[in-house]
Order: C-alpha cells, then structure tokens, then sequence
C-alpha cells in the first residue's frame, strides 16, 4: 500500500438537465479498498462508468491519471487493457453462453481454421477460477448459475484481463450471507495480490467491514477528503451522504392489531424443472390490518414465489385459497389480483418494474391505467398531476416527468416501482425487497411510507433478506425455508438467532 | 436544426424522392398520375395502420396479403350469389378479416407461439381457401354500385370543404400536441411544431393540387383518411393505445401491471384483418373483380412502410403518422419505379434494400440514445 496508481481530476459529467458529476477528485493506491458512498442518484456509477470508458473521453470533463500518465479511453476495451475491470450495477453476462466463453469473450483461443479450441479454453478458465478458489464448472452454461456464482463469473472475467483497479458497483445487493462472505474473501485475496478496488455499497456495515477508505459523493461532488474507515463512525459517513444526521433508521410505530384482512391458506407452486419439488408448499398465513408482516428467509425459500401465487402470476398452476376481508377471491391473474385491491412491488425492477424507455408518467400510472381514462381517452392532465405528487413525495430525482426511466439512477428507479403501486391505492401492499440498492435517506422515507400506510389502513407486506430491515420494520415476522413455513414469530421472539435457524430449515414447534 | 432534421428524417427523405422523380420523369407529377398513386398508397396504407399496432407489439404478420386476396374473392363471390352489397362487405369484413385476424391473435397470444409463425400459416391458408373458392380463376363483379366505392369521387366542392376542415383541425392538433410540460413549466417543443406545420400545411397543397385539379377526392383516399385519423387518435389517446405501448415495451410489465395481453393482442391482430379484409374489398371494386392471387406480396409493402415510418420493431416505439409517410415513400418508389420503366423484378429488389436500410437506421438511431 501505499502507492498512488489512480487519480481522477476534476471530473464533469453533464446528462441533459443534470450535472451528473460535478469536479470530482480521488485518489486511489495500491492494494486499497476504498468505497464509494452516497444517495441515490450522488453520481457513483456515473464516476465508475467515466472510469471504465462507458462514457468515452471527450464526453466527460477532467483528468484521468494512471500511474500518474494522462489517460483518456475511447472505449471499454482500452480501460480494460489498461487494467480497469467493472463489475457493473446490473450483471453483463449472456446466460446462454458456458462459463468459459463469458469469461473470455472475443478472445478465445483459437485452431488456424477459426474454431475454438475448447479443451485450452475450458483449462484456461478453471485456471483463472482456481485463484478465486472457486468450484464452478467452466463448460456449463452460465444461465444455470446462481447470482452469486455468475458475479463470480464476472470477477473471473476481470481477472483474466490483468485488472489492476477493479470496480464493484452494488455487488452484494442479489446475493445469499453466504454467497456475500465468499466475495469478501475473494476481495481480501485480491488486496493482498496489490489489486485496487473501488467498492459501492448502501450498505454501510459491509463497508465498515471490508474498506480502508471512503469517498463520499453528494449531488455529484465529493463532500469533504477521502477518509480513513478507522478514522470515521457510520453515523458521520450518513451525515456526509445525506447532509444531516438520521436519527432513527428504523421509525418504527406501535400500531394496534386491527381486524384480518389477507388470508392465505395451503398456498403451493409446483417447480416447473421438477415435478418433485414446490418452490412453495403448503403455506398459510394471514395479515392483519394494523400491522406489517414481514417475510424472512435465504435466497431461493420460495418468498417471491409465495408473494406471486398471491398475486396471480403462476394463474391455474399455483393451488391455495386466498381470501381478503373475509371473501374469497378468485385470482387467476396479475389483472384480477390488482382488480381485488392487491398491489405487488415485484424484486427485478429492470424485467418485472420497470418500461425501461418509457416516461415516468407512463410507468408511474400503468397500473392505474383505469383509473386515468374515461371510456376512451386518457386525461393526461391528470396524469401528469398524481405523477408529480408522488415524484415529491417520494423524493425521487429526476430532470423532468418526460425522462425515461433508464436515465434515473438504480435507486430512484427503485422509487418509482414504489409509487407505481402506491398510486393504485389498493388495501394489501405487498413489498419484494423494497428498499434494494436506495441510499440510508431513502430507505427510511420507504420506512416512513410504509408507516404512513398501515396508519392508513393499508395492510403491509414486505419481503427483505436484509434481517435488520425485517427485525427493525415488522410486527411479525414469517420466516420461510426451502418452500415451507418454518415459523410465525412476534417482533418480540424475532432476534436475529431464532430467525436464522428457522430459516436455515430448523423446523421448530410452532 | 440537428433536431429536427432527426425529428423529420422520414419526411425529408420523402421531399427529396419527389423533387427527384419530378425531373426525372415529367410525368410524375401530373395530377392523373397523382390521384392513381395515391390510390395505390390507401391500399396499402389502409393495411399498414394495422401492421403499425402488430409491429408496436413486436409482433408481425405475415397474412395481410392473403386475406386481402380472400376478401376480395368472398365479397366477390357472395354479390354474385345475390347478397346485397352493403350486407356481402359486413360479411367479408367480419367473417374473412375478424375471424382471420382472431385466429392469429388468439392462437400467437394464449399459446405464446411468435405470430410470424402463426401468421405465417395463415397465410398460406387463406391463399389456398381463394384458390379453392375461385378454382383458380379470377371472378367478375356483377353489382354496378360496388365499382363505385374503389373508382369513385367525392365532387369538387365537398372536396375542397373537407380539405379546409382537414388543414385547420391538423394545425389546431399540431399547436396542441407541441406543447411539452417541462419542469412545470409549459414550454413549446419548436422542432416539432415547424415539423407539423410544413407536414400539415404540404399535406393540403399536396390534396389540393392532386385532388382539386383532377376530379376530386377519390373514396378510397376520403377512406383511408378516416381509418387513418382514427388510428392516430387510438394510439396518441386511448387506453387501448397507451397499453399497445406498454405492451411492447415490456410484456411482462405490462402483464404484472394488470394489463390483459390475450385481450389486447386479440384485438390488435382483428383490427388488422378487418382492415386488411377493407382494403381487399377496395381493391375488388377497383378492379371490378378479383383474382385469386391478389394482394401476393402486400405484406412487404405494409412491413416496409411502418419500419420505414419510425416504428421500431423491437416494439412500443411508433407512431400512425410515420407509417403514412412510410407508405407514401413506397407508394412514390413503386411509382416512380414503373414510370421510369424499370422492370418490376429490379423493383423488389431495390424496395429489399430499403427495408434493410430502414431497420438499420432504427437499430443505430437506438444504439445512439442508449
Ligand atoms: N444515461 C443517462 N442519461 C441521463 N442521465 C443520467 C444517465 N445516467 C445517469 N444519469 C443521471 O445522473 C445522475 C447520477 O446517476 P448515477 O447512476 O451515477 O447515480 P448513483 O450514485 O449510481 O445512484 P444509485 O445509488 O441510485 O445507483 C442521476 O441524476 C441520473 O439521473
Ligand atoms: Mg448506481
């Protein structure tokens, strides 16, 4: 450690309506683990993005020094032969392809008729996994991966290309505990071999446990020099990020129990790939008025999917009864689950939240959609007016209603998923990992929100793999493992010990 | 400037065809030979305003041609079998392009088959059902009041009457639709209000000058005109319009956000069989007769002018305007093609080129905004 191998100058970055970054400086030395904070919409990957040569010289401002040389790429690939690998927001991998073929794309080795020599491709890439210590079969597809191991494909990639400043924008926000341990020991390993890392994160306790230094990034410019981790609390990191403190993450109301109102019962979907199996099976439980309920559980308990059968998605192919307010209803699909007053914020926001090049107006009232037309014509004034009010409230950053959805940073995104549900008004909110990848300032708003809600009358369901957003926010909580109900627990009996071994499988008596 | 020439492209394009062809062939822009273009353009217009909606959804069809040459030959056949006129037309709409049209829907929709599959079939069924109906050979019409519809005109003085109402209600449109809303501030987008202007302003010295100094506006035109308006405002303003968009924007979403696919999909592929039905039913009175092979090929023309026109085909991108301007495009390359007397086999291939040159410009022009 020690010594300086990336400065980054005076950096501007202007979108049209946004100055995205705004002067932006840094350093970073070798074998230094610095992380990248601030809200959402700060610019982080925006800064990450002109790093890599997402966005090419000259359409960005400043300078870029490595190893104290000007550099100004062109393009991705000149970044990566200069040693920067990324590991973007979103994955960038193509599921059909093997694990080989991602990791060397375009450069795999090739016979003189063209054709590519798959035994040295295959070696090659177990060679570059084994440093990783990883146990992935180079010749199976991708696609067949879990998350976790397919990011760990991505690392892979960048490590075959001789990255010496690697790039992880949000990686840790679709993996298990366990598949978030492995990374970190992954990264430690490339610290000690001198690679740099650059590490984004909204959460904070992994950046306090993994970084050396934080940059911290508001509204686009760097508030205050590159800290020491062991020099600074989390609470003045928050302070930075947000401009004041947050006195309470977790606002949590003592709401009264009210009467039933989502009733579920000996809900099971059948796993497509094995007639053996449910994804979820047998599960029965009811919401209340007055309360959110929360559901807990690993990646893969069959959460989302118990969430989706309520919600119509699997139509005749998911059993169970479902009854709200006492009547039974007959969902067959998402139309007819919406119709009856249930709302779901799906997990993928980019595949099942979002239409990516559409405006906000028209994401924001899809759901809605009826509610905004007479019989025929759309009143756009409208519109255009609850769009707006809900842009406010939820504090969600953006140029204008006209945008696409695209352009507005991962976390706003996130927001307006939120409030496309918000404005159906409907009785039962369901939540999928509501608050994956907002900043602090954020999350407690949704946290607000989803208070105001239950005062409200609205019965709150929220889905969270993160156990002090359940633990904080629930009044109960379900937790779920490997398709069944392993437990009901009051927010009294939920510590964070009893909810892991339920959901690690651990059938207690309930 | 930049922006409205990325904002205009198709349109400019077209001018410039014009100005082309009008010194190549002095002809071209005689009013005679006007009126028959754009009586070819309705044709095929009429049958793109549907492809626009399938297209919108990244669907396709491929059976617009057949069931042109279908509905020709059923309307045809059911007026010499002593069907009145006004009932033989329901009949061929509903019956030939409506059940067509639910076929393809319906089947591409629940079973989640591609339609270029579905449509694909249908295609060559609806070809076979002509010939069988026909025996091969071409049937006459014998109702004298039906060759009105395809050959007739709408008199000069109503003529211009409708042409003057047509230009002010356009640039009431225009003034309305260019105002933007940007941070809370009313602002007027310029680029497209002098876009609209010229657009609407030349599309009325353009009727004028054909229509007004030849015998008047033909039917078919007064036809596609309606079906065109209608479509324009179903797209722009409807509920029905504004889920075509979400649907082709993202399936999924749209489905996760209540939106019913079957319905719509259903719907969009009828409307394009009904209209295509219509536009065979033209065609039938035009030529006072039909022949089992009419409408072979149509779908290219269709396909080409709405990718032409802007409309993506990755769908949820595109609009009714762009396809008409698409059409003309065609309409004045087959046109001005055959005028100068180039052999209808080079015309195929040139109008290939086009298409390609078409997507590749939507795939760069998507490339750049990403
Ligand atoms: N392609 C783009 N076009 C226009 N504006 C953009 C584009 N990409 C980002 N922006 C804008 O730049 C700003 C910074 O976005 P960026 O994605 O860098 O934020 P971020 O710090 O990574 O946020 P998050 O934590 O939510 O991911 C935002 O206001 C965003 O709307
Ligand atoms: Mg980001």
């Amino acid at each position: 450690m020690g010594e300086e191998i990336l400065e980054m100058k005076n950096i501007i970055k202007d979108f049209p309506g946004v100055r995205a970054l705004d002067h932006v400086n840094f350093t970073l030395e070798k074998g230094e683990i610095l992380a990248l904070v601030g809200e959402n919409g700060a610019g982080k990957s925006t800064l990450m993005k002109v790093l890599s040569g997402v966005w090419p010289y000259p359409t960005y401002e400043g300078d870029i020094y490595l190893d104290d040389a000007l550099v100004r790429f062109e393009n991705t690939r000149e970044a990566e032969k200069a040693g920067i690998g990324i590991i973007h927001q979103e994955l960038n991998l193509l599921p059909d392809l093997s694990v080989a073929e991602n990791i060397f794309l375009d450069r795999q080795p090739l016979n003189k008729f063209g054709g590519i020599k798959w035994e040295e491709l295959y070696h090659n890439a177990e060679k570059v996994l084994s440093r990783l210590n990883m146990d992935i079969d180079p010749r199976i597809d991708l696609g067949d991966l879990t998350v976790g191991k397919q990011q760990m494909v991505e690392i892979a990639k960048a490590l075959s290309l001789d990255t010496r400043i690697l790039v992880f924008d949000e990686p840790t926000s679709a993996l298990t505990e366990a598949e978030i341990k492995e990374l970190f020991t992954v990264i430690n390993e490339l610290r000690a071999s001198d690679v740099s890392i650059i590490y984004i994160s909204h959460k904070l306790e992994e950046i306090e446990e993994l970084a050396d230094s934080v940059v911290v990034l508001r509204d686009g410019a760097t508030i205050g020099d590159k800290i020491n981790i062991s020099e600074v609390t989390l609470d003045e990191i928050i302070n930075r990020m947000v401009g004041r403190d947050i006195e309470d993450l977790f606002p949590t109301v003592d709401f009264e129990r009210q009467e039933k109102t989502l009733e579920v019962k000996n809900i099971s979907v059948p796993d497509p790939f094995n007639p053996d199996k449910k994804l979820v099976d047998d599960v029965s439980f009811a919401a209340y008025k007055g309360e959110i309920l929360g559901i807990s559980g690993l990646m893969g308990a069959g959460r989302t999917e118990l969430v989706n059968a309520i919600f119509g998605v699997y139509g005749k192919k998911s059993e169970g009864e479902i009854f709200l307010n006492g009547k039974k209803l007959n969902i067959k699909s998402p139309a007819d689950a919406i119709d009856s007053g249930i709302a779901l914020v799906t997990e993928d926001r980019k595949e099942l939240g979002l239409l990516l090049d559409k405006n906000l107006v028209m994401n924001m009232t899809l759901p809605s959609i009826k509610t905004f037309s007479s019989k025929f014509a759309m009143d756009t004034h409208k519109e255009r007016t609850i769009t707006e009010k809900y842009v406010d409230e939820l504090n969600i950053k953006t140029p204008s209603l006209d945008v696409f959805v695209e352009k507005l940073s991962g976390g706003n995104q996130q927001k307006v998923v939120i409030g496309k549900w918000l404005i159906t008004d409907s009785d039962v909110l369901i939540l999928d990992e509501p608050t994956r990848g907002i900043d602090v300032g954020a999350k407690t708003e949704v946290y607000r929100l989803m208070n105001q809600l239950v005062e409200s009358g609205v019965t709150v369901i929220m889905i969270s793999s993160e156990l002090p957003e359940i633990m904080g926010m629930s009044d109960r909580i379900i937790v779920m493992s490997e398709g069944k109900k392993t437990a009901e627990l009051e927010k009294a009996e939920a510590d964070q010990e009893t909810i892991m071994k339920y959901a690690t499988g651990n059938k207690g008596a309930e | 400037m930049k922006k409205f020439i990325k904002n205009n492209g198709t349109f400019i394009a077209l001018i410039f065809l014009i100005i082309i062809l009008s010194f190549l062939s002095p002809s071209f822009l005689s009013s005679r030979n006007l009126t028959n273009l754009v009586r070819q353009v309705t044709i095929n217009g009429i049958i793109a305003v549907g492809m626009t909606m399938v297209i919108l959804l990244a669907g396709i069809d491929l059976s617009v041609g057949s069931t042109v040459g279908l509905s020709a030959v059923v309307v045809t056949l059911l007026m010499q079998s002593g069907i009145g006129m006004w009932l033989a037309i329901l009949i061929t709409l509903v019956g030939v392009g409506g059940v067509l049209g639910f076929f393809n829907g319906f089947m591409s929709a629940k079973f989640d088959i591609h339609p270029f599959i579905i449509t694909l079939g249908v295609m060559t069924i609806a070809r076979g059902l002509s010939l069988v109906l026909t025996q091969g050979v071409s049937v006459p019409v014998t109702n004298r009041t039906f060759a009105e519809i395809g050959s007739g005109y709408i008199p000069k003085i109503p003529s211009l009457i409708i042409l003057v109402i047509a230009l002010v209600l356009g640039l009431i449109a225009v003034f309305r639709t260019s105002m933007e809303i940007k941070n809370g501030d009313k602002v007027r987008n310029k680029a497209k209000l002098t876009g609209g202007i010229i657009l609407t302003v030349a599309g009325f010295l353009a009727g004028f000058l054909i229509f007004i100094g030849y015998q008047g506006i033909p039917i078919p035109v007064a036809i596609f005109a309606v079906i065109v308006m209608i479509g324009i405002y179903t797209l722009r303003k409807t509920r029905f319009g504004r889920k075509l968009y979400a649907i082709g924007g993202n399936e999924k979403v749209a489905w996760l956000s209540g939106i019913n696919i079957l319905r719509s999909k259903t719907m969009v592929f009828v409307i394009t069989g009904v209209l295509s039905a219509a536009s065979g039913i033209l065609l039938a009175s035009r030529l006072n007769g039909a022949s089992p092979n009419l409408g072979d090929g149509f779908e290219l023309d269709a396909i080409a002018s709405v990718i032409i026109g802007g409309t993506s085909f990755m769908g949820g991108v595109g609009t009714i305007t762009g396809t008409v301007i698409g059409a003309i495009i065609i309409g004045v390359i087959n046109n001005g093609m055959s005028l100068l007397g180039i052999n209808s086999f080079y015309q195929m291939i040139v109008k290939g080129f086009i298409i390609i040159l078409a997507v590749m410009i939507d795939v760069l022009n998507r490339r750049d905004t990403a």
